[in-house]
C-alpha cells in the first residue's frame, strides 16, 4: 500500500489502513430442515485517520486505488471542519515482531462441506428430540495492516461455529453452541447430542417461586454474563458510564475464586489473532486476578490517557475483547452437581441493565432449567427470570468446575467468544411473572 | 448500476427457477461524542450486491461488493452449486407465494438534504446540548452521545417482473446521561429516530428534552421503592411502544411462529389457528405500518418488491392477522403483507417490523387518571426484556410516579411489571388520545440485522397489576 505515505503528504498525522478479505458460509436450518444457504464476499478497507487530533475513520467497498486515495482526501477535509479529540493520543509505534498463533488457520475449514456437518448436528440433535434449529458457519480470512508509525502486519485466519437447538414439545428444549479456529477441535455430533439430551431432560416443566436459590450456570448460560463482564472491561464502556467496573480498578468485585482474562493469544481462541487493529502484538491480560480488578481493556491511545500500557486490545475507537476467559478449577463438573440443591441453568439470553453503572440487571433462562436436590434432576422448570446484581452474582460465585468450553453463539449480548467452565453461584435472585 | 443489477438478473434467472437482485448504495455519517470529547466521526460508504435464488426448493444468498459481472455469475453458479448437494437432506422444499408484481420509484423528501448539513454544523447542534446540560448543578460526570445519518438507495428486480428504485433518509439520536452523587447513580438512555431530512433533528427539541430528563434524575436518586402491590397502572407512550413491539410485533412475526427463528431469537406463544382469538380488551388495537411518513422503519415497498401496507396485528382485543414475507406466506397459504427487510445489501431479506403501535383512543391524560385512587403512573423505562416465547416481559420504570385519588403524587422508584402477555393486553381499561414514538434497532437474524424500527402508540390505562 503507498496509501499511508498519501495520506501524510495530504495532512495526516496518524494512519492506520487495514485491508480485509474475507469468504463466508452459513447454513441456516429450522424444522430438521434446510431453510437457506448463505455466501458472503467481501473486499473492505478500514481507514483511520488523526489530524491534529481530529478523528476520522471510514470502511470502504470500492477497493481500488483511485476511490482510496479519493476517499482518504475526503476524510483529511472533513478533518478540517470538526473539533480535536482531547483525549486522543496517538497509535503505537511500530514495527513489532509477531509470534504466529498455533491453529489459527485450517485449510480444512476452506472447502468444507457445510451439508455434511448440518447432516451430523441435526441426527445427533434427534438421537434424543423431535425438532431442530440451528446454524453452521464458516470464515476464511485475510487481514493486512499497516500504520503510519512502522507497522505492517498481515494474517490469514479460518473459523468455524454450530449453535443448534433440539426440541422435543415446545417448552422442551435444549440448546447447544461451540466455536473453533479449526476443524479438529470441533465435535458436531458432541453439540448436537447435547442439545438433545438437555431437552430430553426438559420434560413436562413446572412454574418454579420466586426466590433466592444457588444456581449452577452451564458453559453456554455462564458465557451470557461473562461476555458482558468481559466487554465492560473496555475502557471505552467503563468512559461512557457502560460498565459496573467503571471506578473500581484494584478493587473486589468477585469473589476471590474468580480469574477472569482476556487472551488474543490463545490457541484455537475463535477471535485469537496476531495483532490487534493498531498492530500491537496481541497478548494475555488479567481483568479480574482473584477477585480483584486489576486491568481495563486499552488501545495504545487510552493507555496513555490512563497513564498505563496499551493491552492490545484496539478498537481504534472502542477497545474490545479478543477472547474472554474465565479460568477454570480443579472441580470435576460431576463434583460440583455432587449432593448440590438449586437450579442447573443451561441458557440465558436478553440481558438487560436497569442501571449500567450499579450493575442491576435482569436476564431470561431458555432451554433447560432444572431442579436439583441432592445433584439429582428431580424437576424441570420453566418461566423464570434472573433479577439481580451482576457483581453480586460474580461476589457469589463459589466454584468453577475444571474443564471450560468455547462458546460463542447469536444470544450473547456482544459477538465476543468466551471460554468457561461450569459456574455454580449462591442466592441468585430469581423471578416470576406475577400475573 | 441499473444495467449491471439486470444483467446480474438476467444470468440467475436463467438457472434458477426464482430469482432477485438488490443492490444498495449507503452514506452514513456517525458523530460519538463522550464525556464533551469528540471521539470520532465516521464517514462511510458501503455497497454491495446480493443475489437470492430458488432451485427445485433450495434457497440461496450470496452477497458481494465485487460488482464485475464475470465475478458475480460466479458467486450465483457457487450458491447453485449447492442447491446439487444439498437434495439428500432437504426434506421440505422452500415455496415462495405467488404475488402481483411491481415498479416503481420513490424518495423520501427532505426538506434541507442531510448531505447539505456540514459535518462541522451536525457536531455544533450536538455540543449544543452537552452545553446545556454543563449549565445546570446537576451532577452528570458521564454523558454519551451518537448521532447517526444515512441515506440508503436501493434497486430491486426479481426475475417475475418486479423493479423498486428507492431512496430513503435516515437519522438517529442516542444518548446516555448518568447522575452521580454520594454514591447514588440513576441513568437514562433514549433513541430517536425518523426517516427524512435535517429538519427531523430540528423537530426534536434535544437540547430541552434531555435537560427535563437530567433534571429528574437527582430526585429520582432520593426516591424510595415502591412497595409491591395491586396498583392500576398508567404507562406512557414509551411503554406502550414497547410492549406493542416485544409482546405483539415479535410474536405474530410468521417466521417464528413457524420456527424459522427457533435457534435464535425463538419461537412464539402464537400458533397459527389463535388467530380470531382474544388476546386483549376490546380497546385494544395493534397495528404494523410501515407507510407512516417520515417514521424510522419507514418503506413502500419490501425487499421482496412487495407494496407496503398497515397490517392490523390486533383488532378490538382479536387477534388479527401475522406478518409475512413470501416464504411464510406460501406455508400460511396466504399473501404477503410486505413485512420483508434486509438491513444490509449482505443481508437476507426475513420477516420483520416497521412501526408497531396501538392505535390511540378517547381519552385525554385527566380522564385516565381520575378514577384511579392507588395506581402508579410510568412515564420511562430503562430495563426491559421478554422470553423467547413472547409471552412473559418485564419492564421497569425510571421516572414513575404515586397516583392517589386521581391525582399524580411523589415519585417512586423502579416499579417493575413483570407479566405475561395475555395479561398485559387483558389489563387494558382505557387509551389515551395521544401518540408519541420511540427509535430502535430491533434484532433478529442471524447474523443479527439490527433494523430501524418506531415502537410506539398511546398513554393507555391498566387496571389491577402486580408492581414489584
Amino acid at each position: 500500500m503507498n496509501f499511508i505515505k498519501f495520506a501524510l503528504k495530504n495532512g495526516a498525522n496518524d494512519v492506520v489502513i487495514e485491508k480485509n478479505l474475507s469468504e463466508t458460509k452459513q447454513v441456516r436450518f429450522a424444522n430438521n430442515n434446510i431453510q437457506i444457504f448463505k455466501n458472503w464476499n467481501t473486499e473492505i478497507i478500514r481507514i483511520f485517520l488523526s489530524c491534529n487530533k481530529k478523528i476520522v475513520n471510514t470502511t470502504i467497498f470500492d477497493v481500488s486505488e483511485k476511490s482510496v486515495k479519493n476517499t482518504i482526501s475526503n476524510l483529511i477535509k472533513s478533518a478540517k471542519f470538526i473539533k480535536p479529540n482531547q483525549d486522543y493520543a496517538g497509535i503505537a509505534e511500530g514495527p513489532f515482531k509477531y509470534k504466529k498463533i498455533p491453529k489459527n488457520f485450517d485449510k480444512k475449514i476452506v472447502n468444507i462441506n457445510l451439508l455434511d456437518i448440518t447432516e451430523k448436528i441435526i441426527n445427533s440433535a434427534l438421537e434424543n428430540s423431535k425438532n431442530t434449529a440451528g446454524i453452521v458457519y464458516t470464515d476464511v480470512g485475510k487481514r493486512e495492516l499497516e500504520t503510519s508509525t512502522g507497522i505492517f502486519a498481515s494474517e490469514k485466519t479460518t473459523a468455524i461455529k454450530l449453535s443448534v437447538r433440539a426440541f422435543n414439545k415446545d417448552e422442551e428444549t435444549g440448546h447447544a453452541a461451540s466455536c473453533s479456529r479449526n476443524l479438529n477441535s470441533i465435535n458436531p455430533e458432541k453439540i448436537g447430542r447435547k442439545a438433545g439430551e438437555i431437552s430430553k431432560l426438559a420434560k413436562n416443566p413446572e412454574k418454579l417461586e420466586s426466590g433466592k436459590y444457588d444456581v449452577i450456570f452451564d458453559p453456554l448460560s455462564a458465557a451470557n454474563l461473562l461476555n458482558i463482564v468481559g466487554v465492560y472491561s473496555s475502557v471505552f464502556f467503563v468512559d461512557s458510564g457502560m460498565s459496573f467496573l467503571r471506578g473500581k480498578l484494584g478493587k473486589k468485585v468477585a469473589n476471590n475464586i474468580i480469574n477472569l482474562i482476556d487472551s488474543g493469544t490463545i490457541a484455537n481462541g475463535f477471535y485469537s489473532s496476531t495483532f490487534d487493529d493498531e498492530g500491537v502484538p496481541t497478548k494475555k491480560t488479567t481483568i479480574i486476578e482473584k477477585g480483584i480488578l486489576k486491568n481495563y481493556l486499552h488501545n495504545t491511545s487510552t493507555a496513555k490517557k490512563y497513564k498505563t500500557k496499551t493491552t492490545a486490545n484496539a478498537g481504534l475507537i472502542v477497545p474490545r475483547p479478543h477472547n474472554i476467559i474465565l479460568r477454570n478449577g480443579k472441580t470435576s463438573k460431576e463434583k460440583i452437581f455432587k449432593g448440590f440443591n438449586g437450579l442447573y441453568i443451561t441458557n440465558v439470553w436478553y440481558t438487560r441493565f436497569q442501571n449500567y453503572l450499579k450493575g442491576d440487571f435482569s436476564t431470561i433462562p431458555r432451554d433447560g432449567i432444572f431442579l436439583i436436590r441432592n445433584g439429582e434432576i428431580v424437576k424441570s422448570i420453566k418461566e423464570i427470570r434472573i433479577s439481580d446484581n451482576l457483581q453480586k452474582v460474580l461476589e457469589n460465585i463459589k466454584n468453577v468446575s475444571n474443564k471450560p468450553e468455547w462458546i460463542i453463539w447469536w444470544g450473547l449480548n456482544f459477538q465476543i467468544p468466551v471460554f468457561t467452565p461450569f459456574v455454580l453461584v449462591k442466592n441468585v435472585n430469581i423471578t416470576r411473572s406475577t400475573m | 448500476m441499473l444495467d449491471l443489477v439486470k444483467k446480474t438478473l438476467r444470468y440467475a434467472e436463467k438457472i434458477s427457477d426464482y430469482a432477485e437482485v438488490r443492490f444498495e448504495n449507503a452514506k452514513t455519517n456517525k458523530i460519538i461524542i463522550k464525556n464533551g470529547n469528540l471521539e470520532a466521526t465516521e464517514i462511510n460508504k458501503s455497497f454491495g450486491i446480493s443475489i437470492r435464488l430458488l432451485k427445485n426448493g433450495f434457497l440461496g444468498f450470496v452477497s458481494t461488493n465485487d460488482l464485475k459481472l464475470s465475478n458475480l455469475k460466479q458467486y450465483v453458479n457457487k450458491a447453485l452449486k449447492l442447491a446439487k448437494y444439498s437434495k439428500n437432506i432437504l426434506k421440505k422444499p422452500i415455496i415462495l407465494s405467488e404475488e402481483k408484481t411491481f415498479k416503481d420509484k420513490y424518495t423520501v423528501k427532505q426538506k434541507t438534504k442531510l448531505e447539505n448539513v456540514s459535518l462541522e454544523d451536525k457536531i455544533k447542534k450536538i455540543f449544543e446540548i452537552e452545553k446545556e446540560l454543563l449549565k445546570t448543578k446537576i451532577k452528570l460526570p458521564i454523558r454519551f452521545f451518537e448521532y447517526v445519518d444515512e441515506t440508503r438507495e436501493k434497486i430491486f428486480i426479481n426475475s417475475e417482473g418486479s423493479l423498486i428504485q428507492s431512496k430513503i433518509p435516515r437519522i438517529t439520536f442516542e444518548y446516555i446521561i448518568t447522575f452521580v452523587s454520594n454514591g447514588f447513580s440513576e441513568q437514562r438512555s433514549f433513541q430517536y429516530g425518523a426517516s427524512g431530512g435535517w429538519e427531523q433533528f430540528k423537530k426534536w427539541k434535544l437540547k430541552q428534552k434531555i435537560l427535563d430528563e437530567a433534571k429528574i434524575l437527582p430526585k429520582i436518586a432520593k426516591t424510595k421503592k415502591l412497595p409491591t402491590g395491586k396498583y392500576d397502572v398508567i404507562l406512557s407512550s414509551e411503554l406502550t411502544g414497547i410492549a406493542s413491539h416485544e409482546s405483539c410485533g415479535h410474536p405474530y412475526e410468521a417466521d417464528r411462529i413457524l420456527g424459522r427463528e427457533a435457534a435464535q431469537a425463538g419461537k412464539s406463544f402464537v400458533k397459527k389457528e389463535m388467530l380470531g382469538e382474544r388476546i386483549g380488551t376490546e380497546v385494544v388495537n395493534v397495528v404494523d405500518d410501515p407507510t407512516v411518513p417520515n417514521s424510522y422503519g419507514f418503506y413502500l415497498y419490501d425487499d421482496e418488491g412487495i407494496k407496503a401496507q398497515r397490517r392490523f396485528l390486533i383488532k378490538n382485543g382479536i387477534i388479527n392477522s401475522f406478518l409475512q414475507n413470501r416464504q411464510t406466506a406460501a406455508e400460511f397459504e396466504t399473501n404477503t403483507n410486505a413485512s420483508s427487510r434486509a438491513n444490509e445489501w449482505f443481508s437476507e431479506p426475513i420477516v420483520r417490523m416497521a412501526n408497531t403501535f396501538v392505535l390511540p383512543g378517547n381519552y385525554n391524560f385527566e380522564e385516565l387518571l381520575e378514577t384511579i385512587k392507588n395506581g402508579v403512573y410510568i412515564k420511562s423505562f430503562m430495563e426491559w426484556n421478554i422470553d423467547d416465547k413472547r409471552y412473559h416481559q418485564k419492564y421497569t420504570g425510571l421516572e414513575s410516579y404515586l397516583i392517589k385519588n386521581g391525582k399524580i403524587s411523589k415519585l417512586v422508584k423502579t416499579p417493575a411489571l413483570e407479566i405475561t402477555t395475555p395479561a398485559f393486553w387483558s389489563s387494558i381499561d382505557a387509551v389515551g388520545k395521544d401518540l408519541g414514538f420511540i427509535a430502535g434497532f430491533c434484532g433478529k437474524s442471524d447474523p443479527m440485522q439490527p433494523i430501524p424500527v418506531w415502537l410506539g402508540g398511546p398513554t393507555i390505562r391498566l387496571r389491577n397489576i402486580v408492581l414489584v
